[in-house]
């Protein structure tokens, strides 16, 4: 994928992913664009990337400037682009939860790997639950609403955070019916724009 | 050669007494570490920086104020808090520098 002026968040974080895998590196999207992309309407305006690889930053300056990324400090900027990309202190971890899979995930024909749906949540929710962040409560609700997640995986990592209150909070908006309505064989294919392919075990 | 009184297993000294200060405060800024610490401003902001570069801390604004605190999402905050109290209780200096500070609210239009 061509990045273009129109390129969304979701391209840019895909193709960014996809050409860093193509180089040897290992990099899974998370934050604020692995929401847009589960959700589709979440805009955020950084790509965050959590290396897996060992990697020099020479390497990872020469693989991004293939796509037109110049390093200014910590980001990389595109003289096109209004999104910037990032690579987060590792591990990939949500608080102290390590045993984090990351998932395909498919924009048009290009793939990255970032978190799960489930995983987005909680992450989502970590923030909710330290910072009582209503706008990440918000959006952990929307992905909950959109996209097919664990809340098992979700209830037992609030209750050993010790939140089952903000927990409560959550699934009260997400709606009993949506809840219902998960619960349900699927009747019609998930659409393209978010669709995870082979799947981790949290949804 | 300067003699350190405590050691600086993160690097700098600065830095491990920043992780010492805020473990101790909870929540603090760039000005209040800086008179507790006894250091210039700046080499304090760069020693938060880099701390929060490594997500061993997390900062966001209130007001115009930079807040800081130790970062309650980092994988490894239950074991880096107990390594830092620790280090805490071998601080009786910084220990001394905490307690005087108020952090209980207080009334507005009261007498400093």
């Amino acid at each position: 994928m061509k990045l273009l002026k129109a390129s969304t968040l979701q391209e840019v974080a895909a193709t960014v992913g996809a050409h860093l895998a193509s180089h040897g590196i290992r990099a899974v999207l998370t934050g604020g664009a692995c929401v847009a992309i589960h959700t589709g309407t979440y805009i955020s305006k950084d790509a965050d990337f959590i290396l897996q690889s060992v990697v020099t930053q020479r390497a990872l300056d020469e693989a991004l400037q293939e796509l037109g990324f110049v390093r200014r400090g910590a980001e990389y900027v595109h003289p096109d682009l209004p999104f910037w990309v990032e690579f987060p202190p590792g591990p990939l971890s949500i608080g102290d939860d390590l045993a984090i899979v990351p998932v395909e995930l498919t924009i048009g024909h290009v793939t990255t790997l970032g978190l799960s749906a489930t995983d987005s949540c909680r992450d989502r929710l970590a923030a909710f639950y330290h910072w009582n962040d209503r706008q990440a409560l918000t959006l952990a609700v929307e992905i909950a609403r959109v996209q097919p997640v664990d809340l098992e995986v979700i209830r037992r990592w609030s209750t050993r955070k010790g939140k089952t209150a903000e927990f409560d909070d959550f699934v009260r908006r997400v709606g009993a019916s949506t809840l219902r309505a998960r619960r349900a064989p699927p009747t019609r294919r998930p659409s393209a724009r978010g669709r995870q392919r082979r799947g981790s075990r949290r949804g | 050669m300067k003699v350190k009184a405590l050691g600086s297993p993160f690097g700098s000294l600065t830095r491990t007494r920043v992780l010492v200060a805020l473990t101790l405060l909870g929540t603090s800024y760039q000005r209040e570490l800086s008179r507790l610490l006894g250091t210039s401003p700046s080499v304090v902001q760069k020693a938060l920086s880099s701390l929060e570069g490594d997500g061993l801390i997390s900062g966001r604004l209130v007001g115009r104020t930079r807040t800081y605190s130790m970062n309650p999402r980092y994988f490894a905050r239950t074991e880096l808090g107990a390594f830092v109290r620790r280090l805490a209780e071998a601080d009786t200096q910084l220990q001394a520098g905490t307690a005087e500070l108020r952090r209980r609210p207080r009334r507005a239009g009261k007498p400093a």
